[in-house]
C-alpha cells in the first residue's frame, strides 16, 4: 500500500525510474548508519581519556598534571590525549559530540548548556582569579562614563566576563542590558591588541595573562574587578565532565579527580617549583612566573564559590530557563569540591 | 523548468522526512540532532520577535553595498584595462595576487587596518567580488568579434560610445555569469565574516545569528540561520538571476 502510493508519486515525477530513487533513498540511509557507527566506535575505548585545555594562568593546574604526568603515574596503561580548543564554545561542543572527556571553563558557558540539557557536572573547583574591565580612555573612569560608542571587548555572549558586566550594569544602573549594544566578541589576544593599539576598542574585560600584562601598559587602567562586578568572591573556573564518562569509565574518573588534587596542592604548596616547570609553557620568565601565579586574587582551589549567586542572577535575567538546582544536579558524587548544599554554599559565601 | 521545482519540492520533502525521521528516532541526542518542529518554532519565533528580520535586513545592505561598489571598480578595472596594455598588466598581476586568496586569510589584516566594523566585512565581500568580476568582464571585454569593433570603427564612434553602445552589451553574458560568480562568492565571505567578527550594537547579521545561537548553546537556532541563509541563496539564484537573464541574455540571443 505504501509502496504503492510511492509509486505513483514517482510515476507523476516521471522521467526516472523508481529503482534509481531507491538506490539513492539507500544509499543516504547507509550513510546515516555510517556515521552514527563512527560515533559509537570512539565512545567504546576504554583506555584513553581526552582533556580539552585552554591558554590562561587560572588552567595552571592542567597544565602541571600535563607536565608532570600525573595521569600517567596513576595509571601507566591509560593513554592521555590534550587537545587544544581556542574557546568554550567549541569546547562544549566537542563534549557533547562525545570527544572530550574532561574540560575546564567558567561558570556562567557551564550552566547555560546544563539548563538546556547537556549531560555534563562540574568535577572541581580549579582557580578564583582576579578579572578586570580595562579601558584605554582617559575619560572613562567608571562604567558611568561610557558613551554609546565607546565599545568593549570580552570573549563571547554569555561568557563569565558578559554576565559580570551585566552584574555590574544591573547594580549600578538597574539596566542588566545597558552594554550589550556596544559589546565586540574577541579573544583575549585580539581584544589586547585592539585595547593597546588604542582604536576601535576602548575596554577589554581581561583574565590574566592579560590583565596583568596590560596593568603594566602605560594609560591603560582598570576601572571593574570581577570581585567588584559580582559582589564577593567566585570561582572563575570549573572542571566538568559528561555524565557518560562518569558512568562508563569511574576509574579513569577517579584517577584524573586524583592527579588534579596533587596538581593544585603543587602549586599552593610549591608555588616556585610549579613556577619553574609551568614558566616555559607559557612563555614567560620564571621570576615574571611566580609573580602571575602569586598576584593577589590569583588562588588555586578546589572549593567553588558563587555558583548558587550565578544561577540566581542567570535565571533571573533569563540566560537560564530553570531558576533553582540541587547541588547533586550540577555537582558529581564524587568530587574534590566538598559535598555542601547549594544553599549552605550561599551562605557561607556571604559571611566572607 | 516546472519539472525542476516539481523534483526540488519532491526531494525536499523526502530530505525533510529522513531528517525528522532520524531526529525522532532517538539515534543522536537532541541536543546534537534537533527536530524540523524545534527548529521551526525558533525560526518562527525569531522571525516574529523581529531579531532574525534584522539580521537578516544588515546582511543584504551590506552585500548590496559591496556588490555595487565592487561592480564599479571591477568595470572600471576592465575597462581601463581594455584601453591600455600598461594598465592591463598591472591589473592582470594584481588580479593573480589577489584572486586566489580567500578574504578570511586577510582577517587579522583587516582587522588592524580597518577595526572590526561594518567597514571590514564591505572589505572582505569587496575583496571577494572585485577580483572574479574583473577577470570576467576583461575576458568579456576581449572576447568581442573584431566586425563590432570595426563596426564602432566605421561609424566613427568615440569611446564612451564605444563603450556604452558595444563593449558594454555585448559582454553582458559574461557580466551576469561574473555576477552570478560574484554573488555566490561574497554571500559566502559574507556569514564568515560576521561570524568572526562579531556583532556591532548587537547587528551583526546572519552569520552573527548563528554565532549567537551557537554561543547560547541553541542548536535549533543554529539551523534557524542557516535555513534562512539557504532559502535567501535560493531565491536570488532562482528568481533574480534566472529574471535578469531571461530579461536580457536570452531575450537578446546573445
Amino acid at each position: 500500500m505504501y509502496t504503492e502510493k510511492l509509486e505513483k508519486i514517482f510515476k507523476e515525477i516521471g522521467s526516472v525510474s523508481m529503482k534509481k530513487y531507491i538506490t539513492i533513498i539507500i544509499i543516504f540511509l547507509s550513510v546515516l548508519l555510517l556515521i552514527s557507527g563512527c560515533v559509537n566506535n570512539e565512545e567504546a575505548s576504554q583506555q584513553k581519556i581526552t582533556i580539552a585545555e585552554q591558554y590562561g594562568l587560572a588552567y595552571a593546574p592542567v597544565q602541571l598534571i600535563k607536565e608532570l604526568n600525573f595521569l600517567k603515574a596513576a595509571d601507566p596503561d591509560l593513554e592521555v590525549e590534550w587537545k587544544q580548543l581556542s574557546n568554550t564554545t567549541s569546547i562544549r561542543e566537542s563534549m557533547l559530540a562525545g570527544e572530550v572527556d574532561i574540560a575546564f571553563m567558567a561558570i556562567p558557558p557551564f550552566l547555560i548548556a546544563r539548563d538546556k540539557g547537556m549531560g555534563w557536572k562540574i568535577i572541581s573547583g580549579l582557580s578564583e582569579s582576579p578579572l578586570g574591565l580595562m579601558t584605554n580612555r582617559e575619560d572613562i573612569n567608571s562604567l558611568a562614563d561610557f558613551k554609546t560608542d565607546s565599545k568593549i571587548a570580552l570573549p563571547q555572549p554569555g561568557s563569565i566576563q558578559h554576565i559580570l558586566l551585566s552584574m555590574a550594569a544591573e547594580r549600578e544602573f538597574g539596566e542588566v542590558d545597558r552594554f550589550d549594544e556596544q559589546l565586540l566578541t574577541m579573544s583575549h589576544p585580539d581584544a589586547m591588541n585592539a585595547l593597546l593599539a588604542g582604536r576601535e576598542v576602548s575596554a577589554h574585560f581581561a583574565s590574566p595573562p592579560y590583565l596583568f600584562l596590560e596593568s603594566r601598559e602605560e594609560g591603560i587602567k582598570k576601572i571593574l574587578s570581577g570581585r567588584e562586578a559580582f559582589g564577593g568572591d567566585f570561582t572563575f573556573i570549573v572542571g566538568v565532565s559528561t555524565e557518560q564518562f562518569y558512568g562508563e569509565q569511574p576509574q579513569n574518573y577517579s584517577n584524573f579527580l586524583e592527579a588534579l588534587g596533587k596538581a593544585i596542592e603543587f602549586i599552593d604548596q610549591k608555588p616556585d617549583e610549579a613556577a619553574e616547570i609551568l614558566a616555559d609553557n607559557y612563555n614567560l620568565e620564571p621570576s615574571e612566573m611566580r609573580d602571575y601565579l602569586s598576584w593577589s586574587g590569583m588562588k588555586f582551589t578546589s572549593k567553588i564559590k558563587g555558583l548558587d549567586k550565578f544561577i540566581d542572577f542567570m535565571a533571573a535575567e533569563s540566560y537560564l530557563e530553570k531558576n533553582s538546582y540541587q547541588y547533586s544536579e550540577l555537582v558529581f558524587e564524587e568530587n574534590l569540591a566538598g559535598e555542601k548544599a547549594i544553599s549552605e554554599e550561599g551562605a557561607s559565601q556571604n559571611e566572607e | 523548468m516546472k519539472s525542476k521545482y516539481k523534483q526540488r519540492f519532491f526531494w525536499g520533502i523526502l530530505l525533510a522526512f529522513i531528517w525528522q525521521l532520524t531526529a525522532v528516532s532517538g539515534i543522536f541526542s537532541e541536543l546534537i540532532f534537533p527536530g524540523l518542529d524545534q527548529i521551526s518554532i525558533v525560526l518562527f519565533k525569531s522571525l516574529q520577535d523581529g531579531t532574525l528580520i534584522k539580521q537578516i535586513a544588515f546582511s543584504l545592505s551590506v552585500i548590496a553595498q559591496g556588490l555595487f561598489l565592487a561592480t564599479i571598480m571591477a568595470l572600471l578595472f576592465a575597462l581601463t584595462a581594455y584601453f591600455s596594455s600598461t594598465a592591463a598588466g598591472l591589473i592582470d598581476t594584481l588580479t593573480a595576487l589577489a584572486h586566489p586568496l580567500p578574504g578570511i586569510a586577510l582577517m587579522p589584516l583587516i582587522l588592524i587596518w580597518f577595526g572590526s566594523g561594518r567597514m571590514a566585512i564591505l572589505i572582505v565581500i569587496i575583496h571577494s567580488v572585485l577580483w572574479p568580476l574583473s577577470l570576467n568582464l576583461s575576458t568579456g571585454f576581449n572576447s568581442i568579434p573584431d566586425i563590432y569593433t570595426l563596426i564602432a570603427k566605421n561609424y566613427r564612434l568615440n569611446k564612451f560610445e564605444f563603450m556604452y553602445k558595444i563593449l558594454i552589451p555585448a559582454s553582458l553574458p559574461y557580466f551576469i555569469s561574473g555576477l552570478k560568480i560574484a554573488w555566490a562568492r561574497s554571500w559566502r565571505a559574507l556569514i564568515s565574516a560576521e561570524m568572526l567578527f562579531g556583532a556591532i550594537n548587537s547587528l551583526g547579521g546572519l552569520g552573527w545569528y548563528i554565532f549567537q545561537r551557537r554561543v547560547f548553546f541553541d542548536l535549533p537556532g543554529v539551523f534557524a540561520g542557516i535555513i534562512v541563509i539557504i532559502m535567501i541563496g535560493i531565491v536570488v539564484e532562482d528568481f533574480i538571476f534566472a529574471k535578469l537573464e531571461n530579461k536580457t541574455v536570452k531575450k537578446w540571443g546573445a
